[in-house]
């Protein structure tokens, strides 16, 4: 079974987005870090954690992405998330996850947001 | 103990290695499809039967290989039943609700996510079951969602 993840990085502008190819589950961790690494190496302060409509999120990638966000978060950078299902929004919102990164439903809208907003 | 099978219920033997709970989900989902749950409500379940199934693989059977996870899905009174058994020792404790501020301030471990979806999507639990084929967990998840009727009253 494949457990690998594909996280491509995209800069827009002043705004990174990670954009996660497949399931988001404790096998993801490794992907994750490298990505959130190399993003965190190239200086970004603004971050989009992009996933899409078909993933399946279990209890092991919401734990990861939780300190993920930490991460983020004591780096002083901002995040939002975007293109997750209207299940997963449920989801985050009854873990706590939106307190901490807004979810859009596109990128372009997440995009706007982070551009309209000052860092 | 033998399963008398039929149109309203289904049993699925997993092995015990994370990844295979998608069978379970997947079968659900067809179940709950065939007796008209909604694709929102269907959601629901398959999360509830993956961190159920999760659960069991990692804190009932203790990731032993050698184990299996059994997921008896039954269609009943307008809800779906849904018992997860392992071959383990049951669950020690239900952990709390995780506390999204403790974890991110690293007060705290980031645990228990799996057990807080099932009690929150969920419309009935039943957690460390004593049964013939080992300890179980059973869950129940109407039609009508009651995050709905919760939502109406409000």
């Amino acid at each position: 079974m494949q457990h690998e993840n594909e996280i491509k990085l995209e800069k827009q502008g002043d705004v990174t987005i990670m954009d996660i190819k497949g399931d988001i589950t404790a096998f993801s961790d490794p992907f994750l870090n490298n990505a959130y690494q190399e993003a965190n190496n190239q200086g970004t302060r603004k971050i989009i954690l992009k996933s899409n409509k078909e993933a399946y999120i279990n209890s092991g990638g919401i734990a990861l992405l939780i300190q993920l966000l930490a991460q983020i978060k004591r780096n002083n950078q901002r995040v939002v998330i975007a293109g997750v299902s209207d299940h997963f929004k449920k989801i985050f919102n009854m873990v706590g996850i939106t307190k901490f990164a807004p979810i859009y439903d596109t990128e372009e809208a997440a995009l706007q947001i982070l551009a309209a907003k000052p860092d | 103990m033998a399963t008398n099978l039929n149109e309203r219920l289904v049993k699925i033997i997993l092995p015990n290695i994370l990844g295979y709970e998608r069978i379970a989900m997947a079968s659900s989902a067809s179940l709950a499809k065939m007796f008209g749950f909604s694709s929102e409500r269907i959601e629901d379940l398959k999360t509830i039967v993956a961190e159920a199934a999760i659960n069991a693989m990692q804190h009932g059977n203790k990731g032993r290989t050698d184990s299996e996870v059994a997921v008896t899905i039954r269609f009943k009174d307008n809800a779906i039943h849904v018992a997860v058994t392992d071959q383990g020792d049951g669950i020690a404790e239900v952990l709390p609700k995780p506390d999204i501020h403790r974890i991110m301030n690293k007060q705290d471990p980031p645990v228990g996510f799996g057990v807080f979806l099932i009690q929150e999507l969920a419309d009935g639990v039943e957690f460390n079951i004593d049964t013939d084929d080992g300890h179980c967990v059973n869950i129940v998840v109407k039609r009508e969602s009651n995050q709905v009727e919760d939502a109406a009253r409000k």
